[in-house]
This record gives C-alpha cells, structure tokens and sequence, in this order.
C-alpha cells in the first residue's frame, strides 16, 4: 500500500450520473493493491487529483463498507471541478486520503440521530444515512431532513424515493420553491429546512443532530435547535473552508485555533461557538 | 581544555576548510543592493556585519515555488526528487536559527514532509552572533539564545569562539581544529527582555486582543503587498498548483508560498471568503503568529527578527497590540 497521505493514489472512474444541472454522482475504484484496507468514517473527505487539472477536498458520499469503491457527489463550481465532470468511465483520477474527523458514530450509537441537510450537504450525510442504515438495530429513530433550493435541485432524488418507502426511518424534504414538479421523485414540502424542525418531538437528552450545508442554513439551522433546548454538545457540523493540503500544512483552513482539515471538518456546536465568524 | 578560538586571521582559511563539506552559502550584498543568502565566491564577500537578509534561511528547505509531484498516465503521481546538494549555511543569526527549529516542527515532526527532509538534511547550519538594531526583538521572544545549529560562532573583536551542536558540528571542528586555539570564552552577556512575559502570557491565555483599535488601524494601512510573510522565517503557507505540461499527458504539481494577508486565502468556491476584510485576516495572520493552530497551539512562532517591521512599506508591526496592552508605547 503506497502512502495515501503525501501521494495520491490512482483510481478509475467506473460511474457518472448528473443528479442535478450542475451536480454529477462520480464512483471511483481505487487501484488494486494501492488502498488494500481503505475505510473512512462519515464526515471525513479526501483529497481527489484530476490530472493535469489539479486536486480538491471533496466528502464521501458513499457508505464507509465498500473498500476500494469510494462514492462522491461533485458540483460544477470552479476550475477542477469543470474538468472532472468533463470525465468519463474509464478515466483516471487519483486519491489521498481520507482525512480529517468525521462524526462520532461510535457515540452516537444507541441514540436517536436527526441528519439536517441543505443543498449539496447531503454529500457527507448521505455517507453518514447509508452507515445508519448498515447498523440499522444499533441506532434509535432515525430522521433525515434535507432542503434544497427546488424540485429538480433534489440530489439523490430516486434513492430518496425508494427510502421514503421504509417504515424504520423518517426521511422529510422541503424546497424553497416549488417551481414544476419533476414526476416520480418524492414528495416534498415547500418552505426553508429550519421550518421541518417545527413541531417535531424530539428526545433531546438521547438524540443527536449533524448538520452539513451552506453557511447561511447553518445560523437559522442553529438557532431554531437552540430555540428547541438541543443540548450545544449533541449538534455536529461540518464545516468548508478553502484546502489546498487536507493534512494541517498550508495553513488556508484554520477555524480558531483548529485546523478545519484535521481538528475537523465536523466539529461539535460547543466547541466552535466562540469563534468569531465561525458559521 | 578543547580549542574553540578562531582568529580574524584564520578566518578565511576557516571557511576555505568549511567549504571542503558542502557548497557554502551566506550573507552577500547582491548587485541590487539588498542582503541575502547566496553562494560565497570569496570570503571577502561575505557580509559579517549583515543584520539581516531580505529573504530568511527558509527558502533553503522550503523553495518559493517547487514541484512536489510529477503525473504520468503510466506512473501515475510521482515524488519530485529534491536535489538535497551539501550546503553549508554560514551566517545565522540566533533568531534564523529559531526559525528553522520552529520551521523543523512543522515539516519534520509529526507527518514528515519527505522534500523538506531531503534538503534540511544536506544544509549544515553555521550561527553567528549579532547586534541588534531597532527592528530587532529576539531577546523579547526568547529567542536569543541560539539553539538549532551544528556550529555558532560568537563574534568578538579578535576573533570568534566555536561551539558544536551536533555531531556533524563537532566533526568539522575536530577536522579544522589546527585552525583554532583554546581559550576561556567570555560570560555570556544577559539578554534585556522588556516585554516577554507580556507576550508569553498573553499566548498562554489565548488573548486575540479582539477589543484593540489597532486591527482597524492595521487594516486601513495594510497594502496587502504581502512582503510581511515572504520576509518571514517561520511564515510557511502555501498554495498548490497544478500544470500539464506541453505534451498534453504529462503534469507537474507546484507550491508556491502564498499569504495569508492576500483576499483568495480564504476564499472558497462559489466566492463565498471566510476572511472577507483585511481585518478578519490580519487577525487570522496575528492567532498564526502568536497562537498557533492545530498541533502548533501555543507556540509563538514569532522570533523577533525584525523583517516584517523592517519591510512594512507603511510600517505595520503587531507587537503595538503587546505593548499597547502592556502601556509601554
Ligand atoms: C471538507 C470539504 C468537503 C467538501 N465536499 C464537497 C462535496 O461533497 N461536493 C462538492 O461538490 N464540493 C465539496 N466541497 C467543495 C469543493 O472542495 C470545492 O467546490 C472545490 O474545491 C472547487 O474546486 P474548483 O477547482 O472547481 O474551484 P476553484 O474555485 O477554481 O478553486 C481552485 C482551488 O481553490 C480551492 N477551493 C476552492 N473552493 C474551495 C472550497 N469550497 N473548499 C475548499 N477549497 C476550495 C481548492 O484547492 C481548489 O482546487 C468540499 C469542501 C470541503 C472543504
Ligand atoms: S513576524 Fe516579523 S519579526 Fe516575527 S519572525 Fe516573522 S518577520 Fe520576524
Ligand atoms: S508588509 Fe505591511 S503593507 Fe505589506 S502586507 Fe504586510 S502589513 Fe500589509
Ligand atoms: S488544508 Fe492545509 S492546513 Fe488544512
């Protein structure tokens, strides 16, 4: 196995579907030999090269069980990124990784879990849902609520589809508007994520929150769960900030006095709460 | 007794013999006038006087710009190979020296970084004693007393008095030793440190001196030119980049130093930026010096060389934040 760390390792791209117009779903197998024994928990990211192009922090979406298949849900937003989704199957990227401190599953376990995602945040909380889901019994009522700005900005929509069927786990979608209804994808309300939080029963002495999505969400997100007594050490975030080493080196990350790639990204409410400009 | 005396006289024999261990590099005024660290010619052009170079010692293990990783379709990504050529580095004041050691805990402790191993390895590390001039604050940050060297060499009139750090130190001594002569080195003087304890108490509390007037102040006059951290020693921020190359298959990754006082530092995708105002990140860039993030938590990383002081075109210094603190304007 070659250090993952300091020198990406090679993978080729076995999958792409667009999930929305400017969000593709990307699944990578990394190289025999090269990641024997790859696994991450979720929250944590890695560190993808487009050769030639450059390379970018990026979470895993996919559940942490499937070794060398990693699984990455990738928006158009800049110059790395335009490349890769100009990539097909069959082409080469490469890996390092994977970094940082993801949730704190091991804690979580035998509590109620309440995943709250807005837009593209459903990326990490999806790797998350999925290992819920694998350790089904090990974990109390599980309640995914997820935002987007419309219908068709809905990342995942025909898995949310299938989930929504099941009877173990709540799963509620909002947008902010409701322009056309794309046919067949789940339903959905119309208003801002913090508004689900409304009127839900929550147990709040055995339930934990992870929060992902954009700054903005995250102080109305916080608020309305304060307002609701959630205790500040059971809120878990994970937090963006410009990356360029993903191992606590170039110094572009720092949140306080922690480095965002290695002390986080997700970091618990009470630790950050402090810090000026934080969310 | 061990000899440890070097003449004035034998001085240039001294670093004849020196050179027999590497190529050696010091302080030379170059032809545009400024002092900076290059290779030695002749010993008469090394600069014993310099108090300080323009560019710190850390372009030696840490290039301005350099390729970290090659790519190729066959090889995939590659370890760039540092040249790792035998340098001997003459001429470091105690500050530069702190600031390598400093630079040797990033790079070197915790995830080694493999091209900075490479180069700090080949440089043998030759300190010299200094005087201060009115930018200079190493004996404020403790940082006067030398440490991190194979030789320091103390300075006086006739002559300068040699002592090893290392083993690599005591071989070139032992091998130049007919050069020397022994001879009781002068009491070390004490080093004046008005406003240590300030500085060392204030990181120990975390202070971020979030109510001072003086972020504003800073901020209105800040250039964002970036010279602050380039002249830096223990600055090391970097941003990478990558590029193919005319082959169209190939591709080199670089790094590049890069400042945290530039708006893209924390700038992310989107535009959305963390550090929007030059305030946010002058503060950003006073919690790195005097803070520190991450494993580095707590350890002032400032060594009081004085360049950023020196260099500020309109004169910013953050230790106005201490003394403004400590009522000692
Ligand atoms: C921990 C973490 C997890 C992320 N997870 C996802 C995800 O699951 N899906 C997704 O689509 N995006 C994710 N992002 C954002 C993603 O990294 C950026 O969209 C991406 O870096 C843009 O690169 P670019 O070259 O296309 O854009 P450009 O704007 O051209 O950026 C150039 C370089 O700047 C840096 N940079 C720019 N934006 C960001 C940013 N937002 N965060 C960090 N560095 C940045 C990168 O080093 C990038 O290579 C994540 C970011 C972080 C920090
Ligand atoms: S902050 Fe200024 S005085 Fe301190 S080490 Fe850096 S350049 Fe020298
Ligand atoms: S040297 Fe002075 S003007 Fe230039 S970036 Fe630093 S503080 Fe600003
Ligand atoms: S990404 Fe480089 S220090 Fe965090």
């Amino acid at each position: 196995m070659t250090d993952m760390t300091t020198i990406p390792a090679m993978a080729t791209i076995t999958e792409v579907h667009p999930l929305s117009g400017d969000t593709s779903f990307f699944r990578l197998g990394l190289k025999e030999g090269e990641a024997q024994g790859f696994t991450f928990t979720p929250g944590q990211f890695v560190q993808l090269s487009v050769p030639a192009a450059g390379e970018f922090p990026i979470s895993l979406a996919g559940s942490p069980g499937h070794g060398r298949e990693l699984e990455l849900c990738v928006r158009k937003a800049g110059h790395v990124t335009a490349v890769l989704h100009n990539l097909r199957p069959g082409d080469p990227v490469a890996v390092r990784g994977p970094f940082g401190t993801g949730f704190p599953v091991e804690r979580m376990r035998g509590n109620d879990v309440i995943l709250l995602a807005g837009g593209l945040g459903i990326a990490p909380l999806r790797s998350l849902f999925h290992y819920f889901l694998e350790h089904r019994e090990e974990y109390g009522a599980i309640t995914l609520m997820y935002g987007a700005r419309e219908p068709s900005a809905i990342l995942f929509r025909d898995e949310l589809a299938e989930l929504a069927c099941r009877r173990d786990i709540r799963l509620m979608l909002t947008v902010d508007f409701l322009t056309e209804e794309p046919a067949g994808g789940p339903v959905c309300r119309v208003g801002l994520l913090p508004g689900l939080l409304m009127g839900i029963k929550l147990r709040l002495d055995q339930t934990y929150a992870a929060v992902c999505g954009p700054p903005a969400l995250y102080r109305c997100l916080i608020t309305e769960l304060l307002g609701l007594d959630f205790p500040e050490n059971r809120i878990f975030l994970s937090l963006e900030r410009r990356m360029k080493c993903g191992i606590g080196l170039c110094c572009h990350c720092a949140v306080g006095d922690f480095f965002c790639c290695t002390d986080g990204p997700v970091f618990s409410y009470d630790r950050i709460k402090e810090i000026p400009g934080v969310i | 007794m061990q000899k440890n005396f070097l003449s004035n006289e034998s001085f240039p024999l001294f670093l004849q013999g020196l050179a027999a261990s590497g190529d050696l590099h010091g302080p030379v005024l170059t032809d545009d006038g400024v002092m900076a660290f290059r290779p030695i010619c002749s010993p008469a052009d090394i600069q014993l006087d310099c108090i300080r170079t323009l560019i710190p010692p850390k372009k030696y293990f840490f290039p301005p710009k350099e390729a970290i990783l090659t790519y190729s379709p066959v090889k995939g990504y590659q370890l760039t190979k540092a040249a790792g050529k035998k340098v001997i580095l003459f001429g470091l004041h105690p500050c530069d020296l702190a600031g390598i050691a400093y630079l040797d805990r990033v790079f070197l402790e915790s995830q080694p970084d493999p091209l900075f191993v490479k180069r700090r390895k080949a440089v043998t590390l030759i300190g010299l004693s200094c005087e201060p001039d009115e930018y200079c604050f190493c004996g404020t940050m403790g940082t006067a007393e030398p440490q991190n060297f194979d030789i320091f060499m103390h300075r006086t009139e006739a002559g300068f008095y040699l002592s090893a750090g290392s083993s690599r130190g005591k071989k070139i001594i032992r091998r130049l030793s007919v050069l020397l002569e022994a001879r009781e080195p002068p009491s070390p003087v004490p080093c004046e440190c008005k406003i240590e304890e300030t500085i060392l108490q204030a990181a120990t509390r975390g202070e971020t001196f979030s109510e001072s007037r003086l972020w504003e102040d800073f901020a209105g006059r800040c250039l964002s030119c970036g010279a602050c951290s380039l002249c830096c020693p223990t600055c090391y921020c970097f941003d990478v980049q990558e590029r193919g190359r005319l082959d169209g298959e190939t591709a080199e990754r670089l790094r590049e130093w890069d400042n945290c006082l530039f708006k893209s530092h924390g700038e992310v995708a989107g535009g959305h930026n963390f550090r929007k105002t030059r305030e946010e990140r002058f503060r950003y860039r006073f919690q790195h010096k005097y803070l520190g993030f991450g494993p580095m938590r707590g350890i002032v990383s400032c060594v009081g060389c004085g360049r950023c002081r020196d260099v500020c075109p309109v004169k910013i210094d953050l230790m106005e934040l201490f003394r403004e603190k400590a009522n000692i304007l």
